[in-house]
């Protein structure tokens, strides 16, 4: 492998990866705040290509209007599946557990309404800009580096929020105590609500910028699902920047591992990524030991 | 005729499950005084203040507070009625510094305004605080953790001000510090319910108290009054 080879290797991994992030950092924030593990989050971000799709395609909306529509329109959804489905578990003593079952149905419901909806066929979405940039003999095409630009962008206004906004400090505070937000006047199930929809609407930004590459399908959320829990285990259950850092090594392990094995074994590398990690810190990179 | 009180609680009953941990509880809290809830490990003294604060639910009775009922109301609308609490065992946001706990206290709308002055109010209460205001909340040490929790309830200038176990587990230095604090809040004006296992402990800084026993309340008066009462010594030594 020459060099410049192995720098674009690292740079896809981290386009990659920024893509793991943002689905991953949605796992996170809906576990971290509400201590749920949405087994339905892959579908949030297979929705989100199909809105794209529906826009871009089929309505002939151009990417930079439809990829904004599709946002708004994902978090309607997540906050609305939550007020359907999650909401009434949390309200009761006990039930929290349930949620396993009832996200798992989610994901089975929403993986059959795309297929009855939009068919069993693979599809896709033009290149929203095209030409490939070329430095040093590293090239990258422009689709990629827009990926990473928005990933970037994204991953800046969520830290910005969650740090520095009267809704980011709710919703930290209501994942770190329940009770005692509720006691300074946070409203518990409002956050909650808001929170599924942003972790949607993060699925679909990845899903919206991934869908010109990866091909759309009513499963296509759940391999994206399981990266992103390799992702947030790597990163520490419920940690915002744990879940960005662990999926930017994700992908660049994957990338560099790739390049040295053959593609078959990107699962694998992934897989054995986590355990190494679980192994030496089980509580994640940046999680705590409680 | 005296005025009604500010906080009237009324035959009160509370279940987990189908466990009874209230039975017909009654109480009242005055404005600008200083009640505290008595009762062995287990009588149901946190379930009183939770119940009040919307936190455990009410299964019969009412609680008035100026004048409403709040067992409808829930928990984060409580501070824009003016009551305000401090949890068992601190509860602060851990991972959050010393400022950010403090300036939550004034999270809700009704209270968000004047924020700067709050706070220096508060922080003249505990002027330790600003000096750690940069600390990350869930690395003090006890006595500090409870004075933020403190400092986080006051934000919202309450009326009503509600302290499960103000002293728990605190070193003996720390917990006449807190006391003083409490007569401190006191003087503010403010009226403050506190439950607390020790009975001397209690009736240095309370006006009255009350006396829990397996969830019913035995007892009522003042700190003199109790202290020499027949119930208190069933109660605490079994004779």
């Amino acid at each position: 492998m020459t060099f410049s080879l192995f720098i674009e290797q690292i740079i896809n991994g981290l386009i990659i990866g920024s893509m793991y992030a943002l689905v991953g950092s949605g796992i996170a924030l809906i576990y971290g705040t509400m201590r749920v593990l949405n087994l339905a989050h892959g579908e949030f971000y297979m929705l989100g290509g199909y809105l794209v799709f529906f826009l871009v395609v089929t309505c002939g909306v151009p990417a930079y209007l439809a990829i904004p529509i599709a946002l708004l329109a994902a978090f309607l959804l997540g906050a609305l599946i939550q007020r359907l489905t999650i909401h009434y578990l949390l309200q009761r003593e006990g039930w929290a557990f349930s949620t396993i079952a009832v996200t798992l149905g989610l994901s089975i419901f929403l993986q059959n309404s795309a297929l009855l909806l939009f068919g069993e066929n693979v599809q896709s979405v033009p290149y929203y800009v095209t030409g490939i940039v070329e430095f040093a003999g590293v090239r990258i095409p422009m689709q990629r580096l827009l990926i990473l630009g928005v990933a970037i962008l994204t991953i800046a206004v969520m830290t910005y929020v969650l740090k520095a906004t009267r809704l980011g400090w709710a919703i930290r505070a209501t994942s770190q105590d329940r009770d005692a937000a509720a006691v300074v006047g946070i409203p518990a199930s409002r956050i909650y609500l808001i929170t599924f929809g942003i972790a949607a609407a993060l699925g679909a930004i990845a899903a919206a910028m991934m869908a010109p590459i990866y091909a759309i399908t009513p499963w296509s959320g759940l391999p994206i699902l399981f990266k992103g829990f390799v992702v947030v285990i790597l990163g520490g259950l419920g940690s915002f920047p744990g879940a960005i850092v662990g999926g930017l090594l994700l992908g660049v392990v994957e990338a560099v591992g790739v390049q040295l094995t053959s593609t078959e074994w990107r699962d694998v590398i992934a897989f054995a990524l986590m355990i190494a990690v679980i192994w030496v810190r089980p509580w994640g990179l940046f999680g705590s030991k409680s | 005729m005296a005025e009604a009180p500010m906080l009237r609680v009324e035959n009160l009953n509370v279940l987990y499950g189908d466990f009874q941990i209230l039975w017909d509880v009654s109480m009242t809290v005055g404005a600008k005084e200083v009640v505290a809830v008595l009762g062995p490990n287990g009588s149901g003294k946190s379930t009183v203040l939770k119940a009040i604060m919307g936190l455990t639910p009410v299964r019969s009775g009412k609680i008035i507070f100026e004048g409403e009922d709040l067992t409808k109301v829930p928990t984060h609308e409580m501070v824009a009625r003016g009551i305000s609490m401090v949890l068992e065992r601190r509860r602060l946001f851990g991972a959050m510094t010393v400022r950010e706990n403090i300036l939550l206290g004034a999270y809700h709308r009704s209270v968000n305004k004047n924020t700067a002055s709050r706070l220096e109010w508060v922080e003249s209460l505990f002027p330790i605080l600003a000096e750690r205001r940069d600390q990350i909340a869930g690395r003090m040490s006890g006595g500090e953790q409870q004075m933020v929790a403190i400092a986080r309830s006051l934000m919202s200038r309450p009326r009503l001000l509600l302290m499960d176990e103000p002293y728990l587990g605190l070193a003996p230095r720390i917990v006449s510090q807190i006391a003083s604090i409490i007569q401190r809040i006191n003087q503010e004006g403010i009226s403050v319910v506190f439950n607390e296992q020790n009975v001397h402990l209690s009736f240095g800084v309370s006006h009255r108290g009350y006396l829990l026993e397996s969830g019913r309340m035995m007892l009522t008066g003042t700190g003199e009054e109790m202290i020499h009462s027949d119930v208190i010594r069933r109660v605490y030594l079994g004779v």
